[in-house]
This record gives structure tokens, sequence and C-alpha cells, in this order.
């Protein structure tokens, strides 16, 4: 079946341009116009597609097959072009052109996978058996193969592990003693529900969720603005896990809160910070093209809503029809026009009660009041420079020198005044300049903190009647140019699971434009095919380490297939079923002996050849600590992790030159109290990442990231041997320690919730033996263990 | 296990290349590459235009142009900017080179110029990112995160790749310039900085028992051995053991790599070290031959942020940048020559844009703006053609007309003389085959020997 040419028209912009101009300079002598030979003229795409007398000269997606390909290998003869050859590397991105052409119309691509995924989990009807449903689906496998789970892990690893995986931080020496000694047969049960309930649950699970949506407090790019109340999503992220917020609502508030009127709708300030969830891609503010700009915020929300909530990589489908998904070009434009009234807002949204109102007014009032007494400082000591420089460049006030001078006062960096104007380098003059610059500084560090406490949302609107005419229309941009529009769309669901390309009913206008709302009832309903079980697979992904499939945000042809296909469609029935509750779903999930078995079978070796992977869960997988749970549990574990909620980011040290280098920003450090925060209250710049965090594998902001990398490198090592992290908190640890009556007993418990084993011991107590320094050294080969970085 | 699977070298996807060789043999086993930050003017540097001379002054027409890279600029009447430099013929070849980049053009056989680079997005950031990840938005992997990526590290006691930048004004996005994108954390650029301590956390705490650390090093080493023992299915284990071993070693061997007070006294001065104007650049040009010469496969070293953006004065503003660059660059192609490495080194001068050939008429002192239709770029050595020139622009400098080519063919020349081919170096992200030069760049086969 021939593909519609629209579709290759869209999917090679390349090819027009670069494919075209290859083959008319090398075949144009005789293959242009009405007197080509053979008929086949090469002047356009549409023409080779047309083909001459022997047919089509392309066969989109297998360029093996495509008769221009044949007679330029001489695989058909005679050989093309006649009389010469083509050079390889001409030939090679022939090849290539053809060979990102889609093969087969994308709504012909129905094939058994997606017969599975396009019908609704609950329609798929999976049998569950057993106690806990999970063990039944993975234990019957797991026989087919002949097979069995692990036994359960010991009582030590298991408290660790739900620790760890449920609030980030590990268990201290007395819920671990407890724990151990508890003989109620609920106390496994009775330890998941205190973890659930601690609020430090909601900062893990909150910080999995920023990187699904690039989650970061700064524009990106050159300027790199900062964006002062986007911690308020963040907070609104802590918030919905603790509270157990519906997944459904979830859902519906970061797309549509505002246009949400639902019984269930939470206050005003909720709905509209999740809305910054639309708003987190890069974004250059001082862009050539504003409609270039809009555009690319549009394609990212596009991307980021198919990704994820429906796990689908609806970004492939941007420039031409995705290659392996049932998803056309006109889709991703339908998509996209639910968004073509959204703009970009930040609103006065006052703060709820839990935001603390009284305090942040205050706060605000305080940095505002600093920040005037340094513009009033700074006024005086400009005053004073102009002075300075009239007196010893016996000039008049009206010199153009002064001006330029005066002009540069305003530059953003020493370094650039330095280059503009040489004097500045001279003895007398560094000195008052320094103290300037000093004032302007803290006037700027003030005004940069009151910013923070703005009871302004970091939030969108609709642009819509009766505001504005009329929503804008979208268009279908052929390559993803957005000079190249054709043909004009009205929003629509992805029609590989509504049959049909029939615009989405919107369900009213007024003040909003209710387009967003019809998108999120769509994604949020029993009814959608991939939100339960995308959210289900995410949970499972960070409670095993891999997901039942392990491509979390792409569910297609291209991802991996499930593991375990009705178990994925039991949990998912049953999310649903249990009113979206992602804490019932961490309940069932962690009450599995699945999750509880040990991480080392008794038939390893034999297993292991079966299934090297582990895809078939006959153990529990090994998790290395992630950036943040590797920090703060040092942190905690020092005793000195600062556990306040919320509020306005935190700034860590960086090196000075760091935080002078750049141009458009200066990098004003938090207090030292304030940086011993938790790590998802460290502020997400883009520009400027926490070192630490970037040597142990934390996402780079810019775009979703469902799953994190695992990389064993030798920074790492450095990082946790000299860094001043773990030198710092080793020497507190040492410190509390000490008034202990077994300090090396007590690290080991703090660290590892175990007694140090006959030899550990020994060796702990040579070191301790130096007095302080040793401890402290004991404590950093602690932080270094493989023993404490991965969980069991 | 070999123990370049994870330190700075491979892992996974990546070791299927290697144990497959690269993709052809290399012309390089190094590229150094200068980031000119900004955009230098071809105009002035290696691009004459002495029609410029005949229309300075002179009103530029606009109206035929639909695009323009910086609208506000040009919404204004502009006129023409004659070049304040001098050209002059140098070498065998007899390249013209103009009177700002005298120590450069005493190399000028050395040179392969390519005057028809062209690229997408007029704004710095733009092309910033365009020129280190082939891309104008943030996100991608830096090109030389791709090429370690694919070739790893020939040096396992030292990081593949080497960010240089200026810390007087870094990079617009900082370390998202040299960082790994979508590809695994090992690949990122290690940034080296001129001062005491090269790379962070390299040297051990100052404060700290020299007796005290041999003791933790064995604490260490015994403790995670008896953890291993038990656990002999998890292969991580071992390799985070190994990368402790690893890193002891980088604490030998960088500082000795670095070490630039042993050089003698007459390289220093080459590279301009005694001379504040270029003792920043020169330091990190001569840290850059000595990281390719100890098995560092990609050093970036760049000049500060925006430095050549000559919009006020183009004369004073390139005359400074030049100063602050031509000598160092000079002595390293001088220093690689004489050690017999500029073969399979490859040296690579280009900037994010090139800059027009006029200036908004209202300015009393010219300046020259961005131009994303043209910039002059060279190589240096690495199986390159010294002496070979390719492109040419409109006879006013504004836009490349013949031999065009973009960022991606850079990119893709730059893969292939280290031995890779770009369409084939390829990564799987976010539902496809991501690669350097997206859907694939065209070799500069004229500068190619």
């Amino acid at each position: 079946m021939r593909p519609s040419l629209l579709l290759i028209l869209s999917c090679t912009v390349w090819g027009q341009e670069r494919l075209v101009p290859l083959l008319k300079e090398h075949c144009g002598a005789c293959h242009l116009g009405t007197q080509a030979q053979g008929g086949l003229s090469v002047d356009s795409l549409e023409a080779l597609m047309q083909g001459g007398k022997h047919g089509p000269a392309l066969t989109p997606g297998a360029s093996g097959q495509s008769l221009l390909v044949q007679y330029v290998t001489g695989e058909k003869t005679p050989r093309m072009p006649l009389g010469g050859t083509l050079q390889p590397g001409a030939l090679a991105r022939l090849r290539a052109a053809i060979d990102s052409m889609p093969a087969t119309p994308v709504a012909a691509r129905r094939d058994s996978h997606f017969e599975w995924l396009l019908r609704t989990p609950a329609a798929n009807a999976p049998t569950p058996s057993g106690q806990n449903p999970i063990d039944g689906f993975v234990s019957s496998r797991l026989e087919k193969e002949g097979m069995r789970m692990a036994p359960e892990a010991p009582r030590r690893t298991l408290l660790r592990r739900i620790s760890f995986d449920l609030i980030g931080l590990p268990p201290t020496p007395e819920e671990m003693r407890a724990f151990e000694a508890d003989s109620d047969p609920k106390a496994y049960e009775k330890a998941v529900d205190r973890l659930l309930a601690d609020p430090r649950y909601g900062e893990r699970w909150g910080r999995h969720w920023l990187d699904l949506v690039r989650y970061a407090e700064s524009d990106g790019f050159a300027i790199d603005g900062e964006r002062p109340t986007a911690w308020r999503y963040r907070d609104y992220v802590v918030r919905a896990f603790n509270r157990d917020k519906r997944y459904d609502l979830f859902v519906k508030e970061q797309i549509a809160g505002d246009e949400y009127r639902g019984k269930d709708a939470s206050p005003l300030g909720d709905r509209s910070v999740a809305l910054g969830f639309l708003r987190f891609a890069p974004w250059e503010a001082d862009a050539n093209s504003k409609k270039q700009l809009r555009q690319d915020l549009l394609n990212d929300i596009t991307g980021t809503v198919g990704s994820v909530f429906l796990g689908m990589t609806t970004g492939c489908a941007q420039c031409h029809d995705h290659k392996y998904d049932p998803i056309p070009t006109k889709d991703y434009y339908r998509l996209q026009a639910f968004f073509a009234g959204t703009a970009t807002a930040d609103l006065p949204v006052a703060f709820d009660e839990v935001e603390r109102p009284p305090e942040m007014r205050q706060r605000m009032r305080q940095h505002e009041d600093a920040a005037e007494a340094a513009q009033t400082a700074l006024d005086g000591q400009r005053e004073e420079l102009k002075e300075r420089y009239i007196a010893l460049m016996k000039v008049g006030p009206e010199d153009d020198g002064l001006k330029k001078f005066l002009g540069r006062l305003n530059t953003r960096n020493l370094f650039f005044l330095e280059q503009d104007l040489p004097l500045v380098k001279e003895p007398e003059w560094r000195e008052p300049l320094r103290a300037y610059f000093a004032t302007r500084d803290t006037m700027q560090r003030e005004q940069e903190l009151a910013r923070r406490y703005q009871a302004l949302a970091y939030t969108v609107r609709d642009v819509a009647p009766p505001a504005a005419p009329d929503v804008p229309d979208t268009y279908i941009l052929a390559g993803g140019d957005l000079a190249a529009r054709s043909e004009k769309v009205e929003p629509g669901f992805l029609s590989c699971v509504t049959g049909s390309s029939a615009a989405a009913e919107i369900p009213f206008g007024g003040g909003s434009n209710g387009r967003r709302l019809a998108l999120a009832e769509w994604i949020a309903s029993p009814q959608n095919p991939f939100t339960a079980r995308v959210m289900v697979n995410r949970l499972w992904q960070r409670h095993w380490g891999e997901g039942l499939v392990r491509t979390p945000s792409d569910f297609g042809k291209n991802g991996e297939a499930p593991s375990h296909p009705e178990l994925l469609d039991w949990l998912a029935a049953e999310f649903v079923a249990k009113g979206w509750s992602v804490k019932a779903m961490h309940r069932l999930m962690l009450s599995s002996a699945a999750y509880r078995q040990g991480s080392v079978h008794p038939e390893q070796a034999a297993f292991a050849a079966k299934d090297p992977t582990n895809r078939l869960l006959w153990r529990m997988n090994w998790q290395r600590l992630d950036a943040e749970a590797l920090r703060d549990s040092i942190l905690a574990i020092s005793g000195r992790l600062n556990p306040a909620m919320g509020g306005p980011p935190v700034l860590f040290n960086v090196p000075d030159d760091v935080a002078q280098g750049f141009e458009f920003f200066k990098w004003f450090p938090s207090s030292e109290v304030e940086q011993r925060r938790r790590s998802v209250y460290l502020i997400q710049r883009r520009s400027v990442l926490l070192p630490m965090a970037e040597t142990f594998d934390a996402p780079n902001l810019s775009t979703s990231c469902a799953r994190r990398q695992t990389t064993i490198v030798a920074p790492q090592a450095l990082t946790l041997l000299n860094g001043s992290l773990t030198r710092t908190e080793a020497s507190h640890l040492a410190e509390l320690a000490m008034g202990t009556a077994d300090p090396v007993g007590e690290m080991f418990w703090r660290m590892l919730g175990r007694a140090p084993s006959a030899p550990e011991r020994a060796q702990g107590d040579t070191l301790a033996a130096q007095g302080n320094p040793g401890l402290a050294s004991l404590a950093t080969v602690l932080f270094n263990l493989n023993e404490f970085l991965y969980v069991e | 296990m070999d123990r370049r699977h994870f330190l700075f070298g491979l892992s996974g996807a990546a070791l299927s290349h290697l144990e497959a060789g690269t993709h052809h043999p290399a012309k390089a086993d190094a590229c150094i590459f200068l980031a000119m930050l900004g955009g230098v003017s071809q105009i002035d540097t290696f691009d004459p235009k002495p029609k410029l001379a005949e229309l300075n002054g002179k009103i530029m027409d606009w109206s035929k142009e639909k695009k323009t890279d910086q609208p506000n600029l040009f919404a204004k009447p502009r006129k023409f900017v004659a070049s304040p430099f001098r050209f002059q013929r140098y070498g065998q070849s007899g390249r013209e080179i103009s009177e700002l980049l005298p120590e450069t053009a005493k190399w000028a056989d050395e040179l392969a110029v390519c005057r028809s680079v062209q690229s997408d997005n007029g704004n710095h950031p733009a092309a910033v990112f365009q020129m280190n990840t082939g891309f104008i938005i943030p996100g991608s992997p830096s090109m030389g995160a791709w090429v370690t990526y694919g070739l790893g590290s020939a040096n396992q006691n030292l990081p593949a790749f080497v960010a240089m930048p200026d810390f007087r004004s870094i990079p617009f996005s900082g370390a998202q310039q040299w960082g790994s994108g979508y590809l695994p954390a090992e690949y990122q650029g290690t940034v080296l900085r001129a001062a005491s301590e090269p790379i962070r956390d390299l040297a051990s705490p100052g404060d700290v028992d020299q007796k005290l650390l041999a003791a933790e090093r064995e604490a260490l080493r015994t403790m995670n051995g008896a953890y291993r023992v038990q656990r002999p299915d998890n292969p991580d284990l071992q390799a985070r053991m190994d990368s402790y071993e690893l890193a002891y070693r980088m604490q030998m061997e960088v500082p000795r790599v670095l070490s630039i007070d042993a050089e003698p006294e007459k390289v220093k001065d080459a590279y301009g070290l005694n001379d504040p104007a270029t003792a920043s650049f020169g330091r990190r040009c001569l840290m850059a031959r000595k990281l390719v010469e100890a098995g560092v496969r990609f050093v970036e070293v760049f000049t500060p942020s925006q430095s050549w953006d000559a919009h006020g004065d183009i004369r004073k503003n390139h005359e400074k940048n030049a100063r602050e660059t031509d000598k160092p660059i000079a002595a390293l192609l001088a220093d690689l020559k004489q050690r017999g490495m500029l073969p399979r080194t490859l040296v690579v001068y280009m900037g994010e844009f090139g800059r027009t050939p006029d200036t908004p008429a209202e300015q009393e002192t010219p300046g020259r703006d961005h131009n994303t239709r043209c910039q002059s770029m060279w190589f240096a050595g690495g199986g390159m053609k010294g002496g070979s020139t390719i492109g040419t622009t409109d006879e006013i400098g504004h836009k490349a007309v013949e031999n065009v080519y973009h960022m991606h063919d850079v990119h893709a020349t730059i893969l292939h003389q280290m031995g890779l081919n770009d369409l084939r170096l390829t990564y799987y992200f976010g539902g496809r085959n991501r690669r350097l030069t997206d859907l694939g760049g065209r070799l500069i086969k004229e500068l190619q020997s």
C-alpha cells in the first residue's frame, strides 16, 4: 500500500531541502521536467514517488528496495548516473533519507501490541489469584520457566528497603531496633503505614514527579532568568503526594486546573500553581522570533503531555508521522490544538494556609526593606564615584567620558567593566568600586529574595473570547516548520484510541475556552487505555528499580514490551477501582512477596543464566541511592539535616568563579543552616547544577526524565572521598558519636542499621584510637561503602 | 571486566562500537576545539572584501532579505563598514589573513579554511548550543560527549573529554555546553581549571593526616571486599571498588600531567603566559597540548562568553580578542608540530556564527552584528589539507554563495577525522535514534587530505 503524498512531504523537510538538490545535481541532466528520461523526474519528492516507467523511484522506509538506490548501486542496470558513480557520502545520505520515511500508513499500524495496549486494562480482564494477586501473576509466570521467587529478605534489609523507597532516608537505629524486636505479625505493614504517613514521603515521591515534568526554576538559555515563584509547584506536588491526592485529579489540575469546576476541585491556589506543569520547558526570553518561541512551547507541551501521562512518544510525530506507533502528524497538531488558547502568565494567587501566608508576607517585606536601604546607600556611593571621577580626571559634570563611566556602573560584571573601562584597574579606583559593587550585590540579593516571596503563581491562562477575538487556529506544520503551514486542524484526541479524527467536544466556552479541560478529562478517565497503566508502571519502577515496561515513557512499539502484561492490566484496573489512590498502590505493591523477596536467590547461578536481567522477578533488584537520597542520608546520619519543609529554594555554595562568572545573574548562596535542607528544596537552576548531584546522575532539567542512569565513574569516588559534603558531615558525625557509650558501634548503626562485625569492629577501633579525626575518617569510610550506597 | 567500562570511557551501548573498532581508520586521535565565543568577523580575519572599502558608509538595502538574525537591529537603516584591518598574503598557499592575526598567519599553510559555514540561529545562546551540540535547544549531548561515547578514553587515568571555560565569563548555560545530554553521565566533559585544584575534589583534604588517609583507604578496601564476597552476583560492587582505585591513580596522574611549572621558560613565553593579556588563553592552550599528549580525546577551550561580540566597535573589540588568542594559538600549533603531534591532532577554530558587513547607520563607531549566513572557520592537523580553502561568500561578505556548508557538516567532518561516521554514531532516546548531526552532515571533502 502506498503512503499518501502528504505523509512523505511532511516527513522530510530534509528530503526537500537536501535530497532533491542532491538528485538534481547528479541526475538533473537527464531526469528533469516533462522531457525526463524514462518518465522519471527528480525535481520533487512528489515526482519521485510518482516515478517513471519502472514504477515509483522510492520505497519509503526501505532504501534497499528503492529502485533509485538499486540503479545507483548498480544492482539494476544501467548503473546510474550514466557513465559515473555517486560518491559514497551522497549515497549514504540518500539511503538515510529514504529510510527515514514512514514505511506504512500509520493508521494501518494495528498489530498485536496495539491490540492489547488500546484496549482498556479492565477490558482485558486479567484473572487475579492468590492472597496478593501480584504474587499470583509473578509466580505463575516464573513457574512456566521452572523458576520461583527468592525467600523473603531479612528484616533489617526490608526496613532499609522500604525506608529508602518511601522517604528516601535510612531508618534510625531506634526504628531499626524497634522493628527487629516487634513480634506483631503486622509489624511490616505497620512500618509501611508509618512511612506513608511521614511527610518526608511527599518530599521523596514529589522529587520523582519533578524529574518527569522537567521541573526547573529558571528559563535556561543565555539569561537563564530565575522563575522566582516556581517553587510553589514543587510544594504543591509534595503536598499532593502526602495527601494522597487522587491521581486523576492530579492530572486534571496540571493540565486544566483553571478550567476545572468539579466538586472535588482544590482551592484556586493549588489549581493555578499546578498549571506550572505546562510552563517548565526551557524558555528563550530574548528570542528573536516570538512566534517561534510560542511554537517551541507548544511543541514541548505536546511532547511532554504525551510522554508523561500517556507514555506515548507523541513528540516524534512533530515533523513526520510517528515511525513506529499509530500517531500521524495530524494527531500531533490536533493534540497541540488543545493548548492553542493557552498563554503563559504570572498571576497573583494568594498563598494557601499551608503555605504560611503571614510568614511569606513578613519575609517579603523584610527583604524589600533591605533592598531599599541598599538602594539608598548605592545612590550615595554612585554620587561619590561621580565626584571622584570629576576630581581625578579634571572634567566637568557634562563630560562624555563621565557619562560613559556612569553608564558602565550598571554593567553586570566587573570583568565586563574592566574590558570596557581599563581605568578601573587603577589602584585609586579599585577600593571604591569594590565597595560600590558590594552594595549593589546586597541590593540585588535582597531584591531576588523578595521576589521569591511574592504571592504569584507561575502559571498559564486562556486567551479566548471575550478577552480575545478567538482562539488562534492550529495548522499542521510540514516538517515542524512554522513557515510550512498546511491543513488546519481542530482539537482532537489520539485517533488510534478513538478510532476517528473527529474534533473533540469542548465542554464550555465563556471566560475560559475549555479546551484543556476536555483533554484533561479524556486523559484522566478510566476509559483511557494509557493513563492508569503508565502511572502504575512508574510506581512499580520506583519500587523495583525497573518497570514492568522498562521504557516507562514509551509504551509504543519501540519501547520494551511488558514483562507481565496481565499484571500490569490488573494493577491499572485496581488503581482506578481504588479511586486512583497512589498510597493504596504502594501498600499493595510493598505487601507482595515479590517485593519482599531477597536480592540474592539460592539458585542464583541457574536462574541468572535463564533470565540475566531479572525480567521475571525471581529476586529483588539492587538499587543504588540516587543523588538526592545519598546527599539527604549523609546529612541525616550526621544528625544535621534541616527538616524544614517548603518555601523558596535554597542556593548551595558554588566556587567563587562560578558565582561571579555569569553575565546575567549573580549567585547568592543561602545560609549554612538553609543549605542543610533536603535536596528537593535546592534550587533547580538550569545553568548551575549541584556538582555532586550531576556526578551522581541527576537529570539535566531540560527534558522529561523518566528513568535515571546509574553510572559508576571515578569522579563519584573523588566526590565522596574528598568533597566537602562527606568530610564536613563525617566530622560532625564523629563528634556526635563521641558523646555516646560506643562511638564505633553508634556509627555503624546510624549508617547501616546494624552492629559492626568483629573485623569491622577491630578496624573501627584502630581508627577510633586516633580520637576525633580517626572517627571522622571512619565515618568517611562508611559513607563510601557499597553497603551504604546500595539498597538490597 | 576492563576497567575502562566504568571510568570516563565506555559502557553499554558504546561498547559495541569499540569492539567493532572505529567505523573507519581514524586520521586524528584527538581534537582541540578552540571556541571563539561571540562570533569572529570573517570579513576582518580570513575573508577579505575589498568591495566594502568602496561601499563604506553607504546605506545597505535590506528590503530584499526576508529573514534577519536580529530583527530589532535590522529594522533601522544600516550602512556598510569596510574592514579597518589590512590583509596580506602568507605562506606558499598565499592565503590572505588580516593584520589582526600576525602569529596565526605564520601557520597559514597549516590551516584548512572553510569560509562558508552557516548555522540556524542568530541568537548567541541558541547558536552556542548548536556549535557545541548540533541543536539550538538545550538537552543534547555535546560533541565531546559524542566523541567519548564513540571512542572511549586512551588514558584510563584521565578524563577523555576536558572543557576549559574562561571563568571570568562562563559560556551560556554553563556545564550544558559540555554536558552529556541524554547520554550517560560518564561522557560529560570534565571541567579543568587553571587554578590550584584543576578537577573538583581531586585532592585529598589537606587537614587530614596522611597516615589516616592511608588507613581510610585500607579500611574501605577491606570492608567493601568482605561485602562483595558474600554477594558475588552483583558486578557493580566490584566496578565501584575499581573506580576508587582509579580515583587514587587520577590523584597522582592529573597533577603530573598538568604541571606547567616544569615547562621551559621558552615554552611559557611562547604561549604568552608571562603577559597578562595572553596568560588566560595561553595557559589553557598549553594545558590542552599536555592533555592531548597524555591521551585525552577531546579538549575544548573557550574564550570568555560573548567576547568577540563586536556590535559597538569592531576595531577595538577584535583587536583585544585577537591579542588575547592569536599568540597562544600560534604557539599551540607550533608546539604540536614540533612534537610531531599535529598530524594526529585535529585543531578546530570557530565561533557560533560570523558577523555582518554593516552596522546601524546611526551608530558612530562602526561595529558588526550577528550573521548566520557565513563564517570563516579553520581546521589544522588531524588529516586536514593545510593551505586549502573552500567556500565563497558574496562580494560584501554577507552570505555564503558557493560550496555552502552547515554547522552539522563541521561536526560530521570532526567525527570523520576521528574515525566515526556521523550517521552511524547514534543513541536511542525519546523514541528514536539520535545523532550529533541530526539527519546527517556532509563531509567538507575539499579540506580533507
